[in-house]
């Protein structure tokens, strides 16, 4: 039972750092990143360069945030903004980046499946249970990343434009916001969590050329559910993550993988607006 | 200009496309037939992406599913059923019927007014991913990751495959271009591009793309089935997501809303691709790739089109083809159809209006009547509610709370369209129309309430009631019926927004700032034209205006609203000399009046 | 020659026959394979096995005098790349057999077109079982030969009553452990639990607790290779699991890249590099020689594909000629000696094979634990046997 519900937690809260990034990138710019697959992978070979260098795995989401930031910078400036007033080419164009990515991934480590070194190993006990260590740390990462999230979006100024441009763009703009800005930082820091979120499931999974591409629908779903915020996130990914995780132990774990979709699909069907709050 | 102009055209280039088929065997080598064969049924399948993403504006990701939905039909048929002519028909048609009920279902899911377009495309993404995992857990039955292969079949000889699967191709392509040349292909692509004021003409769009996901469903099982059958084989990857992407790469390539473009696309790539098996396993992955986002980003309309400028060119200066097709109509006036509402002398009343956002309270508690024969002017500052009042009378999905009854009716949850039907006919602040239809092309859209829309033809002329007509007089757009609403001044789409809503005959027209952006002399045809109606039509007009003058020349009742609530209401000057009315709106009159 | 042929493949035919004697004509033999997706892992080392006996055979005079020319083609690891890769084979080079390994969906995909154009095809994969042609001939292992070395192992050694199965949900997955659960139970086992993933799953997290909460003796596993195979393993490993394990679907490679997580487990396989007779080893040292820097560590995938050319070869020369119909009636007469050992296919078109019980050190290398010789495949093909 104890197990049972620490299934559930780490899961929604793997879930939630997973979709992050998405979530960021839909509020501000109004586009869903199809590359977010991509990202999460080359966030994976991040974490295997990282530790393969001798690094300490510990720093590989880190380095992982950065290298991801400024890939998403560059790939803002040359394919998304060119596309800001047609959001559907967007969603194609980031799904042929995503094709691109893959490919080049491929071209250059091979599609062996590899490794990355975990950061801690083995089983931490918690009363009479045992449970994966890494897990544990990587929910309160994801807690973490939550809570540093929301800092930013509510303490900093770049918050507060980025907050202005998701509730009116227009008129942010009228305020003197540069939204171009917001939204070229705002892709990178989607990217950099996507990469990060990557090097943080690797230890858990293994790195291949695809390792990304199993996420995606459920972090999509996952965000058109919660609507852009990260309370509402971080509930959707708590409801979901568990319904999965009930239904793939007690019914079977074929129909667990296609809880989030089939729920996500008839929470919108019934209610457009999600979960979302307000 | 002749009526047949698209069918006959359709119909010579099937013709062609059918002796090109029939003699396709006899040139080519078997590997080269044997690799069209599957190309013709992918392209068939790539046609219909292309009517519902590159005529009708959604991104499906979901057509692969269909596809897979007939070849496991005819592959499960044969494998475990029977096999036969009747066990072939049935499991045709079992698979066409599983696929329109299956897409029947995704478009109520996907497509219900205020969805928006990144929704239904989550939605036609989960459905192939969905449909893999039931063939997977399908065990033995379905044959699983490994599929069915060598089930009993037609070893008809390649010739034979290669007429049917030509065949079919030619058929749904012709049969699709008579289709998406039609007035309803018109349809389409103003749903496209402006799905909302579809909505508010009184069209059904949801109905109309459900339909279409429908039809498409079908003739993608039908491509699928034959896919099957002649290949012997069914796995998984027929009706997988990977396969549903790349029938939008090969769509977005050949060019979109072209037709033709994603159907040389899919052979194309499909026969290219057979040809460099094994010499860029990588490569060509990465390649197509790259070519996608360059498509996407610099050249949205794809290849076609570039290499039809080119062929029509080159076909003008040998005299080959005509001037482009362009529908001009001849309008002519009818009697106004009989409304229901004939004798209801309170076309729109509404009884405790309320809409909430969250706390904040945007219309509270609004209770009124519109007379038949009457301008009803809603003035008030900014943010007094008067564009969420007119959204929540012509939007039953809108209001927080009330009731809204329109001609005796309460209005209940209606979409916009089934609230046109019962007689509202809406304005908008904002003048985009339909960018690339020509103004007789948006009159025919908004006939369509009453009309329908030819399925397979073009219309000729159009019977507009006569105040449309007065409209279009006024505003000289009589004469514009060919030109694309585009390249309209800013006056005449103000005109032929009017005339549209008015073309759909209703009884109660609501009208958000007509007149915004208009010059003096506009300004007051526009409301003679108003008064007229109002006068002689017996139109329950509801107006919201700014320009106090033009609301106090027109109007027959004058509403104010502050705060979300109903401030006062009564004759023009009533609410003119009212000291409350001037103490509120005064204070504010700087701001609002711009 | 009618008007129909147009293509360059029968233009450079009309040209070989023309400028060159018949003897030199060369024998094709067609190996699609997946140069790229989820095989194009272990595809280089099956062509590369494929290129040493192609240069042995040849150096040695060829097939009935004639040279081998090998004809490689990408499947895709799937069934449309399958149709594609065979199509070409088969209606545009114009092999004379097909030798190769595939995934179950791109064999599949691919019969069809074997049975159209007539075409001798020799599977080198071990599979889940019972695929049958009138064409085809497979000389690798299928679940009979495989599972019951290692369940018989841990019945002994361990005393293990019950059960665990955990795999993907795919066809050799299910009917690997479909097999498990019958061979278990016909021995007086008890099955806990058999639970799937989908193919690309990779969170095996809820499988693993009701793992633990069943609290089986011993623990059989039959993923898709690759991601999820090793992801279990390392989720098994971190949730403190550490009961018998035996691993279908894992090769020697693929424990040696695992590190420390592989430890322990035990696989079954018909060919490990550490088999210690002549013929492994002069075939080791000729891949060493031959490929030196860039070789791929031949496997349990790769090897029969070396002997299966041998086969073809041999059967060839029984029959007389490379006609497609002598070869298929000569396939089950020939016994040929390789690195796994004397292999003869049977009329069922499968092969009784010698099997190896593994299991993977800490450093990362098989110890063969026992052998078992001639272990048969049971009834496959029984179509085929009167």
């Amino acid at each position: 039972m104890a197990i049972l519900v620490l299934d559930m937690l780490t899961t929604s809260l793997i879930l939630f750092v997973v979709a992050a990034g998405l979530m960021i990138i839909l509020g501000v710019m109004k586009l869903i990143n199809f590359a977010h697959g991509a990202f999460l992978t080359v966030g994976g070979y991040t974490a295997m360069l990282t530790t393969d260098a001798g690094v300490s795995p510990w720093l590989s989401g880190p380095l992982a945030l950065i290298f991801g930031f400024f890939g998403g910078l560059l790939i803002e400036r040359f394919i998304v903004r060119p596309l800001y007033d047609r959001p559907l080419d967007a969603i194609l164009a980031t799904w042929g980046l995503g094709i691109v990515i893959g490919q080049l991934i491929t071209l250059g480590f091979g599609r062996e499946v590899q490794f990355a070194a975990s950061p801690l190993e083995g089983t931490l006990t918690l009363g009479a249970i045992d449970y994966s260590a890494y897990r544990l740390a990587v929910s309160g990462i994801a807690l973490a990343i939550g809570a540093g999230l929301t800092a930013l979006l509510y303490l900093t100024r770049f918050g507060l434009n980025a907050r202005a441009v998701i509730m009116n763009e227009t008129l942010a703009r009228g305020l003197g916001i540069d939204s171009a800005r917001v939204r070229a930082f705002t892709f990178g820091l989607g990217a950099g969590l996507a990469c990060a979120a990557g090097a943080l499931i690797t230890p858990l999974l293994s790195v291949d050329p695809n390792m990304g591409l199993p996420w995606l629908v459920n972090s999509f779903m996952l965000v058109l559910v919660s609507g852009v915020s990260i309370p509402s996130l971080l509930l959707a990914s708590l409801l979901l993550g568990s319904a999965q995780v009930l239904v793939s132990t007690f019914v079977s774990p074929i129909l667990g993988g296609m809880t989030i979709v089939v729920l996500a699909a008839a929470i919108l069907r019934i209610n457009p607006r999600g979960l979302s709050f307000g | 200009m002749s009526r047949r102009r698209p069918l006959r055209t359709a119909l010579i280039g099937a013709f062609v496309a059918l002796a090109v088929i029939a003699a396709g065997p006899f040139v080519l080598d078997t590997y080269t037939t044997n690799i069209l064969i599957r190309a013709f049924f992918l392209a068939a399948l790539a046609m219909t992406v292309d009517v519902l993403w590159g005529y009708t504006g959604i991104l499906t990701f979901g057509q692969s599913a269909f596809f897979g939905i007939g070849a496991y039909a005819c592959a499960l048929t044969f494998t475990h059923y029977g096999f036969g002519p009747g066990w072939a028909i049935g499991a045709l048609l079992a698979g066409m019927g599983t696929a329109m009920v299956v897409a029947a279902l995704i478009g109520w899911l996907a497509f219900y007014h205020g969805a928006s377009p990144l929704y239904a495309s989550i939605i036609t993404l989960a459905l192939p991913i969905v449909f893999v995992q039931l063939i997977f857990a399908g065990g033995r039955f379905t044959g699983s990751s490994s599929g069915l292969s060598a089930f009993p079949t037609y070893y008809w000889a390649f010739e034979t495959w290669f007429w049917i699967a030509g065949t079919y191709l030619v058929l749904v392509a012709t049969v699709a271009w008579i289709f998406v040349k039609s007035d309803f292909g018109r349809l389409l692509v103003a749903i496209r591009e402006n799905e909302d004021r579809c909505a508010y003409l009184g069209i059904p769009v949801s109905g109309v793309k459900i339909t279409l996901m429908v039809a498409a469903g079908a003739i993608g099982a039908g491509a699928g089935f034959g896919y099957s059958a002649f290949t012997n084989v069914v796995a998984p990857e027929l009706g997988g997501f990977l396969l549903g992407t790349e029938l939008l790469i090969w769509t977005a390539l050949g060019g979109r809303g072209t037709l033709l473009g994603p159907i040389f696309g899919a052979i194309g790539i499909d026969v290219t691709a057979s040809y460099l098996t094994g010499a860029l396993p990588f490569l060509w992955t990465l390649l197509v790739g790259i070519a996608f986002i360059v498509v996407i980003v610099f050249l949205p309309e794809g290849l076609a089109p570039i290499i039809g400028r080119r062929l029509r060119a080159a076909g003008q200066a040998l005299n080959l083809v005509g001037a482009p097709h362009v529908s001009s109509y001849s309008v002519k006036a009818i009697n106004p159809g009989s409304h229901a509402s004939e004798d209801v002398e309170v076309p729109l009343r509404t009884e405790g209006l309320q809409r909430h956002y969250g706390s904040l309270k945007v219309l509270d508690g609004i209770s009124l009547e519109a007379r038949k024969a009457e301008i009803l002017s809603i003035v008030g500052p900014n943010g007094a509610g008067k564009t969420t009042f007119m959204r929540c009378v012509s939007d039953g999905g809108e209001r927080s709370g009330g009731k809204v009854f329109i001609n005796g009716a309460e209005i209940g949850r209606f979409a916009p369209h089934r609230v046109a039907k019962l007689g509202v006919g809406r304005s908008f602040q904002n003048t985009n129309l339909f960018d690339t239809l020509t103004v007789g092309e948006c009159l025919m859209l908004a006939r369509f309430k009453t009309d329908g829309a030819q399925k397979f033809s073009r219309r000729e002329s159009l019977d507009l009631p006569e105040p449309a007509l007065a409209i279009l007089r006024a505003t000289e757009l009589a004469d514009a019926m060919t030109l694309e609403t585009r390249n309209l001044s800013h006056g005449m789409k103000r005109g032929l927004e009017l005339a549209m809503v008015l073309a759909t005959e209703p009884s109660v027209l609501l009208l958000d700032e007509p007149t915004a952006g208009l010059t003096k002399a506009e300004r007051t045809a526009i409301g003679d034209v108003l008064v007229k109606l109002a006068n002689d039509h017996r139109l329950c007009i509801v107006l919201i205006e700014h320009d106090l003058d033009f609301v106090r020349d027109i109007s027959s009742r004058i509403v104010v609203l502050h705060q979300g609530a109903l401030l006062m209401q009564g004759t023009v000057e009533e609410v003119i000399n009212s000291d409350l009315v001037k103490a509120v709106y005064a204070g504010e009159d700087a701001e609002s009046v711009k | 020659m009618s008007i129909k042929k147009l293509s360059a493949a029968t233009l450079l035919a009309i040209g070989a026959f023309a400028g060159s004697t018949l003897a030199e004509e060369p024998v094709k033999i067609g190996i699609p394979v997946g140069l790229s997706g989820a095989n194009s892992v272990v595809a280089p080392s099956v062509v590369q096995s494929a290129e040493l006996a192609a240069e042995e055979i040849n150096a040695a005079g060829g097939i009935l005098g004639h040279p081998i020319e090998l004809v490689v083609a990408d499947d895709g690891s799937g069934a449309q790349g399958a149709q594609r890769a065979f199509d070409s084979l088969v209606f545009q080079s114009e092999v004379d057999v097909l030798i190769s390994m595939e995934t179950s969906a791109a064999r599949n995909a691919g019969l069809p077109i074997v049975n159209r154009g007539q075409v001798p095809y020799i599977y080198t994969s071990f599979y889940e079982g019972r695929s049958c042609s009138p064409w085809m001939y497979i000389n690798a292992w299928v679940p009979e030969q495989q599972v019951a070395p290692i369940v018989d192992h841990f019945m002994a050694e361990y005393e293990a009553k019950t059960f665990f199965l955990i795999g993907s949900d795919y066809a050799f997955g299910r009917g690997m452990l479909e097999f498990t659960r019958t061979y278990v139970e016909a021995n007086g086992g008890e099955i806990l639990g058999e639970e799937y993933l989908p193919m690309d799953g990779s969170d095996w997290t809820a499988i693993i607790s009701q793992l633990r909460s069943a609290a089986p003796d011993a623990l059989i596993t039959s993923t898709a290779g690759g991601a999820p195979n090793v992801t279990l393993t390392k989720q098994l490993r971190a949730a403190g699991v550490n009961i018998p394990y035996g691993n279908l679907a894992v090769d020697e490679g693929t424990a040696k890249t695992m590190g420390g997580d592989a430890t322990g487990i035990y696989i079954a396989a018909s060919y490990l590099t550490s088999i210690p007779s002549d013929e492994n080893q002069d075939f080791l040292a000729a891949m060493e020689t031959k490929f030196g820097e860039d070789l791929k560590t031949p496997n349990d995938l790769s090897v029969p594909q070396y002997e299966a050319i041998y086969a073809y070869k041999a059967a060839a020369e029984m029959a007389g000629s490379v006609e497609p119909q002598a070869i298929i009636d000569a396939l089950d007469d020939v016994a040929v000696t390789g690195p796994r050992g004397t292999i003869q296919m049977n009329a069922q078109r499968h092969a009784p094979l010698t099997m190896y019980l593994g299991q993977v050190q800490a450093d990362g290398s098989v110890e063969v634990i026992s052998t078992f010789e001639d272990v048969d495949p049971g009834e496959q093909c029984p179509q085929f046997a009167g």
